[in-house]
């Protein structure tokens, strides 16, 4: 509803005396309050973005949106979001999000790569880019930023995923060769994806441990799409187009990345027009059908990173050498994941932008596109097994029992996870129908933790979210992965795996087939791969939204109707 | 006086270093790992894991934990918080001026209108405008402040859009706009949040007031003031008023401390950037430093808080003094 322009005050007329004078006081302050507050007055609030300007609400904010510092609690997606503006990759993933293979990656930095050998790729970077400042994007720039990248001191999380990158060394001004200490399929997705070059020419100088606390941090150089303007802390990033970029200028001017931790103040803020995008808007469904019902806005549905499951704990979680009592048994497990209706518990909670995946598979991988499809709800099947496992009901209380002991579990989730949340009340019920007793313990988020990854549990309702490429998979379902809590260990999957990561060639039929032993084994059931709903103003166009990182393509956006500017603009 | 001025001041100082020792060693005796968090989404390898830990200072003794920290609340330093990476102290100087802002004209709104309506409904006693005043501030007093805020935002904010719906300023006000116009646009999204929270408070004022008045009004000096002539304003303000204080001093006493403990649901449902979230977020990620320093500025306030009102209470009553 249009805010209205002009606003009538009726007050009553009242007889004489003391009263009457308090009521004239009265209404002389509610029409200053209200000329004060009235629409025409405002500077801005209200009022939809200017021009070719664009207000994004997300949860985080970002603090050092700076390759090779997004570490620890600052490798998050407020950072990222922001970096992703900033500072541009050698080269960026296609529209498949196909990290295996040399091909289907679109030129950044990079105009070109070449493949030397098994082992070598050379990048000739493009002579247009330049940096915010104006010097010019070189080899070196690409060679200090990785030699920061790999240093474990520095950037643990980077230099473990660099892990397979042995040197990187600058042939000429613009060309830049890595060399990879084995063969695989991901060495370009390696290269590129991970972390986007850093201008040398103004960090080289600062020791490493001082980067995080200099200037460059609260106003960084990059040579992305929009340079850095401010930021308010708690409140919002202000990025402008780079007019030098040499992709073309972006057509939006202005880019506020607004923050609001709380989802129904980012669902406020988009609803009552003080934003023009937001990504992810969670459930409830109600959410959504208010920003559907909004002619101004519309809706997008991108694939999400994120999977969710519930994972079983194959060990004891009293004595963890011992065998866990009731879920070691894989007859058991998959009893569970037959007895569970996850289709009707995936639309529940996330309508059609959900999905029910085929293993661990988040929506963004593209092994997904390659997979069977999960297996249905068959109760029949799921007694079947557990009667096989020799669970009965002896004394008919509607639980299944075996020597005296009740087939009871107790399933932990973090207490601000409302999606999971409301999935355990949907699972504990289903589970109840084929006899199981499931006790839902909410845990604060560290103790959950925790509890975790000492494997005290006998079912997780964990989710990850996933990078584009399969390969991190090994470190939750392998028997040595450093992430593997529940004590899952079957060495065909890990061979499978490993045949996958270290392919040359194609690795999908490896990792499909580590797939369906998975499925065979369930180490957990795989209950949800949501899509993010984004909620977008319908004034503009060109809108694409890469599943790899939210705003990414930004730079492509255009509007198509300015809007009047408030006064006091 | 000097002399009960000092005992005053040692006793507020040790219970400022209890009060610091309890929250470091419950701090660290919660469940729950600091650094955990930083693996929800994405497992941490033991190699970052050990990484962060020496950064932080976490593989150290708690003793030494705190010794560190004690040297360097001495220099002024509070250490760096594992979630954002910055010094604590330059994080709760940014959120600072904004929760001073919020509680500030929270408490200025409690209480000036506060004590103003609980006054009136002392001395307009069983009238009509009592009756109602008493049934609302019921009612504002029964309202949990973060259902009024989610009701006020989408029916100010969203359906009606006569005020933003949250955040404290908008980002797209031109950086030439002047001063008042900031200071208007400010102004605007202090409205909802600073109502939400006035509403309980205020009601909750009135009823002290109320009563205290009440039982003052009742006493033989006002009737001796009445019957000396003078006028019902000097009455109720100038006699009654003074020695109807003493519990809104205790009260305004444990409200001071939202000037810097903020609000969190509140904060949250309007997006507020003040220290209320900030700690509460801090909480969640067991962020030590970050939660330490918040909790030493909300400790010290109350500490100083209770200091100030007994000295209020000193000087408006030698009885206490001498006591």
């Amino acid at each position: 509803m249009p805010p209205p322009s002009t606003i009538r005050i009726i007050v009553p007329r009242r007889g004489r005396g003391r009263g009457d004078r308090v009521t004239r006081r009265t209404r002389i302050v509610i029409v200053t309050a209200l000329a004060a507050f009235s629409p025409a007055s405002r500077a801005g609030g209200q009022s939809s973005p200017a021009g070719a300007s664009i207000v994004i609400v997300t949860g985080q904010q970002a603090t050092i949106p700076i390759p090779t510092l997004m570490e620890g609690a600052a490798a998050n997606v407020g950072n990222f979001d922001v970096a992703d503006q900033l500072f541009l990759r050698l080269a960026d993933l296609g529209p498949g999000l196909v990290t295996a293979g040399d091909n289907g990656f679109l030129p950044g930095l990079a105009r070109s790569w070449t493949r030397r050998d098994s082992v070598t790729l050379a990048f000739e970077l493009d002579p247009r880019a330049r940096w915010h400042d104006g010097a010019p994007v070189t080899a070196r720039d690409v060679v200090f930023t990785f030699s920061r990248a790999k240093d474990p001191d520095l950037a643990p999380r980077l230099a473990t995923l660099l892990r397979y990158v042995a040197s990187v060394s600058a042939e000429t001004e613009h060309r830049v060769v890595f060399r990879f200490s084995q063969p695989y399929s991901e060495q370009l997705y390696d290269a590129t994806f991970h972390v986007a070059p850093l201008p040398s020419h103004l960090l080289a100088s600062l020791p490493p441990e001082l980067v995080a606390h200099s200037d460059f941090v609260s106003k960084p150089v990059g040579s992305g799409p929009y340079r850095w303007v401010r930021s308010v802390p708690g409140q919002f990033v202000e990025l402008t187009a780079n007019p030098d970029f040499f992709l073309g200028k972006p057509k939006l001017d202005r880019v506020i990345l607004r923050t609001a931790a709380d989802a129904a103040a980012r669902v406020n803020l988009l609803l009552g027009g003080q934003a023009d995008a937001m990504d992810n808007i969670p459930p409830p469904q109600d959410n959504l059908r208010r920003v559907a019902a909004k002619p101004d806005l519309r809706l997008i549905s991108v694939p999400s990173p994120t999977v969710g499951y519930l994972l079983f704990n194959q060990r004891d979680p009293r004595i963890r050498s011992r065998p866990h009592p009731i879920l070691a048994d894989v007859r058991v497990r998959r009893a569970i994941t037959l007895g569970l209706d996850r289709r009707r518990i995936v639309q529940a909670v996330f309508g059609s932008h959900g999905a029910v995946p085929y293993g661990p598979v988040s929506q963004i991988l593209w092994i997904r596109h390659r997979s069977p499809e999960p297996e249905q709800q068959d109760v029949t099947e799921a007694r079947r097994l557990l009667a096989m496992a020799g669970w009965g009901d002896s004394d008919e209380d509607g639980t299944l029992d075996r020597e005296g002991r009740p087939l009871a579990l107790q399933l932990i989730l973090p207490n601000t996870s409302a999606i999971r949340r409301q999935m355990a009340l949907l699972v504990q019920e289903q589970l109840r129908q084929i006899g199981i007793r499931t006790e839902v313990h909410l845990l604060e988020v560290p103790v959950w933790l925790e509890r975790r990854t000492a494997g005290d549990f006998d079912v997780d309702f964990g989710a990850v979210t996933q990078d584009p490429s399969p390969s991190g998979l090994s470190q939750s379902w392998t028997c040595t992965g450093g992430s593997n809590v529940a004590g899952y260990c079957n060495r065909e999957v890990d061979s499978l795996m490993q045949r996958a990561v270290l392919a040359q060639g194609d690795p999908a039929e490896f990792w499909i087939a580590a797939l369906r032993q998975m499925e065979a084994d369930a180490p957990a059931t795989f209950l949800y791969a949501p899509g993010y709903v984004y909620g977008v103003n319908r004034r503009f166009s060109n809108v694409a939204i890469s599943p790899q990182s939210s705003w990414l393509l930004l730079r492509k956006w255009s509007v198509r109707t300015a809007r009047t500017p408030q006064p006091g603009k | 006086m000097s002399g009960w001025l000092l005992r005053r001041a040692v006793q507020a100082a040790a219970t400022f270093g209890i009060a610091l020792t309890l929250l470091f060693v419950l701090m660290r005796a919660a469940p729950g790992d600091p650094l955990s968090r930083l693996g929800e989404d994405r497992p941490l390898s033991l190699r970052e894991i050990e990484v962060l830990r020496a950064r932080y200072g976490l593989d150290q003794p708690v003793v030494k934990q705190f010794g560190n920290f004690l040297e360097g609340l001495v220099r002024g330093d509070l250490g760096v918080s594992i979630e954002y990476g910055r010094p604590v102290t330059a994080l709760l100087a940014e959120r600072l001026p904004a929760t001073v802002l919020l509680g500030g004209t929270v408490l200025l709104l409690n209480f000036g209108v506060g004590l103003w309506l609980g006054v009136r409904q002392a001395v307009r006693r069983g009238a009509t405008e009592d009756r109602w005043l008493t049934a609302l501030s019921l009612t504002g007093y029964a309202m949990p402040s973060f259902w009024l805020g989610l009701v006020l935002a989408w029916l100010v904010g969203v359906e009606l859009r006569l005020l933003p719906a949250a955040g404290m300023q908008d980002p797209l006000l031109s950086s030439d706009a002047g001063a008042l116009t900031r200071a208007g646009d400010v102004l605007r999204h202090l409205v909802l949040p600073a109502f939400t929270l006035s509403i309980v408070s205020i009601a909750a004022t009135m009823r002290y007031q109320r009563t205290a008045m009440l039982e003052v009004l009742r006493l033989p000096y006002i009737v001796t003031a009445r019957a000396k002539g003078l006028a019902d304003r000097e009455v109720i303000w100038r006699h009654a008023w003074r020695n109807a204080l003493f519990p809104i001093i205790t009260l305004f006493a444990l409200w001071l401390p939202i000037l810097v403990s903020g609000s969190v649901f509140v904060e949250a449902v309007f997006a507020w950037p003040g220290l209320g979230s900030l700690a509460a977020g801090a909480v969640g990620s067991r962020d030590y430093p970050l939660l330490m320093g918040a909790s030493l500025l909300v400790a010290a306030l109350v500490v100083v808080s209770g200091f100030l009102a007994d000295i209020a209470y000193a000087l408006l009553d030698p009885r206490v003094r001498l006591a």
